[in-house]
């Protein structure tokens, strides 16, 4: 028998026990230095770190109807290769969809090896591919903002970009409330990407974004729409806005602007349409502005209504002859007059009995020249030059509006002063959010009292004469009072010069008279029947009126 | 273990002198006792340890599917959660007043324009 030699076994043993050792260190350095990334490789193969993304909060008018809310639509993807007939799939998705087959098959025919083919489609688009059950298509849900109500509202509603961000409006002003907290999920899955029930598993739940409920009554603000298209189609007007607020509280019924858009569908709007004229566009508010010089001028008791003077036609301030709209001389004429003839004579007559100081602090007092503080995005301030920069006749062009600027917002906010009885109330448009802590309502702000309610009464008294007797007749609804203020003023270029023959036609009215539950501004800018622009104006003025009166049950406080 | 006892019964035989064949035969059978009942002991441990390896397995898989049950009803709840809100959105377009108008304007139907009121005061005061 032969034997094996031992030097050969102590070899044999030797490689053995070298191997073992090489084996044994191996391991050891992967249970000890290399343990924890042999874990990090071992656990990424099967966890899956997601961000559950938090839902935007819905926006509702006073009413509850939804005015925005975010939708998971299905959004089509294709993954080319797998495709059997990309040629037929594409001529049946073009049908579908509603697009030229030629695009579809060049983007399967790319060396993309994921694509979508069409982002958030309408459910019953979804259904129809489905149902065709295509090999290498599939859908994933992805979140939309959805406006029902399409343009209406745009305005103040603003939008949300593809990057889920809030622009304009509401959307923008409130957009860190209405987009909430995002969420963290991590967990296992198994090779078909299903959660493992067992396993890891940390979850922060999202905190979904506030509900608004706004101030916005969809009625109003559709009637207030409907009136602004209409006018902005009759008079070829280059832009125009409708502000109805309640004066009580200073809460925002309805804000049209014009030209407008459709918040889904930005990428197709104009972008000087997605300026919210009602509150970022200033213009020289003309005649409209005769009722804060008179206001602040019988609030001082520097006049009366049944004061009176001589008018020539024209006024003299600062050495510059100021006249009425086509120079009409009127003779002997009261304060009430002065607003029912709408004469620039009169009005720098008062304002210069009220003198330039006091002009400039009742303005201020009205809350021209500065921001009125509505909780909507992009607000301007508008321009009331300090009295440093006045020259004389300075006086009296701005006691007829001329000279400064201001927004629509801030001339029917300051209206709103003379309806209540004399408080200036910061406007705005969030009645209540409603978040996971409860309900939490806005109450309304009294920024300052302007007016005595004695002037403010005075006022409304002689703005219904304005309107039963003057020049604002146009502006009466039937069975109803209403008091207010036609106004039409120049464009200034940017030369410092007026724009000949070019001007903004508004009206600003309230209703019942006695005691105005609402307060409604129109204003046109250049619209085609120049002078008389003013009468469409208050047309539209009364075409929402009468909506709102029906709508809000208001009971008539006069014969018809 | 047996060799063990085997040792014992010599040492115990050569310190007597004489060893009684009874006693020895004893002694072995209750040594293969013990030997048995280890073994049952063993065999009973080994299929405990199996019996609760197929439970934990068993239980483990239990869950498992239960999770992907939890799954698939999760996916059904954010489904028709997601069919509700689109509802909501349908019906909203449907209650815009835009839209009424809209349709109303296509049935040829026309915006009243005065709509006459009664003051319930003079009613009441005939009454």
């Amino acid at each position: 028998m032969q034997t094996v030699r031992p030097r050969r076994l102590r070899l044999l043993f030797a490689l053995f026990a070298v191997a073992s050792l090489v084996l044994a260190g191996r391991l050891a350095y992967w249970q000890t230095f290399g343990r924890s990334e042999l874990l990090a490789r071992a656990t990424d193969q099967v966890r899956s770190d997601l961000v559950v993304a938090a839902t935007r909060g819905v926006i509702r008018d006073r009413n509850g109807a939804i005015l925005a809310t975010t939708v998971e639509l299905r959004s089509l993807y294709a993954i080319p290769k797998r495709i059997p007939d990309r040629t037929l799939a594409a001529r049946q998705l073009g049908v579908l969809l509603g697009r030229d087959p030629g695009p579809i098959l060049a983007a399967f025919d790319s060396d993309r090896e994921w694509m979508y083919v069409q982002r958030w489609l309408p459910e019953e688009t979804a259904r129809a591919i489905d149902a065709l059950g295509i090999p290498g298509l599939g859908f994933l849900n992805e979140p939309k903002r959805l406006y029902p109500n399409d343009s209406i509202g745009a305005a103040v509603l603003g939008f949300v970009n593809d990057n889920g961000n809030g622009i304009n409006g509401i959307e923008g002003f409130y957009d860190a409330i209405l987009r909430g907290t995002d969420g963290r999920l991590v967990v296992e899955r198994d090779p078909a990407n299903r959660d493992l029930a067992v396993g890891l598993r940390e979850a922060v739940a999202p905190r979904n974004g506030a509900d608004l409920t706004l101030t916005i009554d969809l009625v109003a603000q559709t009637a207030a729409e409907r009136e602004l298209t209409s006018a902005m189609k009759k008079e070829h007007a280059s832009s125009g806005s409708i502000i109805v607020l309640d004066p009580t509280d200073g809460s925002v019924r309805a804000i049209a602007s014009a030209p407008t858009y459709d918040p889904s569908a930005v990428r197709l709007a104009d972008p000087e349409s997605l300026r919210d004229r009602a509150i970022a566009w200033p213009y020289e508010p003309g005649s409209t502005l005769k009722a804060m010089t008179i206001a602040a001028a019988i609030n001082e008791h520097l006049v009366r209504p049944g004061d009176s003077y001589n008018d020539v036609g024209y006024a003299i301030v600062g050495g510059r002859k100021l006249n009425n709209a086509l120079g009409k001389a009127y003779g002997p004429t009261t304060v009430t007059q002065i607003l029912e003839r709408s004469l620039n004579a009169g009005a720098a007559w008062v304002g210069q009995k009220l003198g330039a100081q006091r002009l400039v602090d009742y303005f201020s007092l009205f809350g021209f020249g500065r921001p009125t503080g509505i909780d909507l995005a992009g607000e301007v301030s508008g321009t009331v030059r300090p009295l440093a920069e006045w020259y004389p006749v300075d006086v009296g062009t701005a006691s007829f509006g001329q000279g400064m600027s201001v927004t629509p917002l801030q001339l029917a906010v300051a209206y709103g002063a003379l309806a209540n009885g004399g408080t200036l109330y910061r406007p705005y448009v969030v009645a209540a959010r409603r978040d996971a802590d409860g309900e939490h309502r806005t109450a309304p702000v009294a920024v300052t009292h302007v007016v005595t309610p004695d002037t403010a009464a005075t006022l409304r008294g002689m703005l219904l004469t304005t309107v039963d007797n003057g020049i604002a007749h146009n502006a009466a609804i039937p069975g109803f009072s209403v008091a207010g203020k036609t106004g039409t003023s120049q464009i200034a270029s940017p030369d410092g010069s007026y724009v000949e023959d070019l001007y903004v036609s508004s009206f600003a009215g309230m209703f019942p008279a006695d005691d105005p539950k609402y307060v409604v501004l129109v204003v046109l800018e250049k619209p085609d029947s120049r002078l008389l622009g003013t009468l469409t104006a208050t047309d539209v003025f009364k075409g929402v009126a009468q909506d709102i009166l029906r709508y809000a049950r208001i009971q008539p406080d006069r014969r018809p | 273990m047996r060799t063990a006892h085997a040792q014992k019964a010599r040492r115990t035989v050569s310190r007597a002198g004489v060893a009684s064949p009874g006693r020895h035969a004893q002694r072995a059978v209750r040594a293969a006792s013990w030997d048995l009942r280890i073994f049952a002991f063993a065999i009973t441990a080994i299929v405990f340890c199996f019996a609760l390896a197929l439970v934990y397995v068993s239980q483990t898989t239990a869950l498992s599917v239960a999770g992907y049950d939890a799954q698939k009803l999760a996916a059904q709840r954010d489904e028709v959660r997601r069919q509700n809100s689109l509802l909501e959105v349908q019906s909203a377009r449907l209650d815009s007043p835009a839209r009424i108008a809209a349709d109303a304007t296509r049935l040829g139907m026309v915006r009243a324009r005065f709509v006459p009121v009664i003051p319930a005061q003079p009613l009441i005061a005939k009454r």
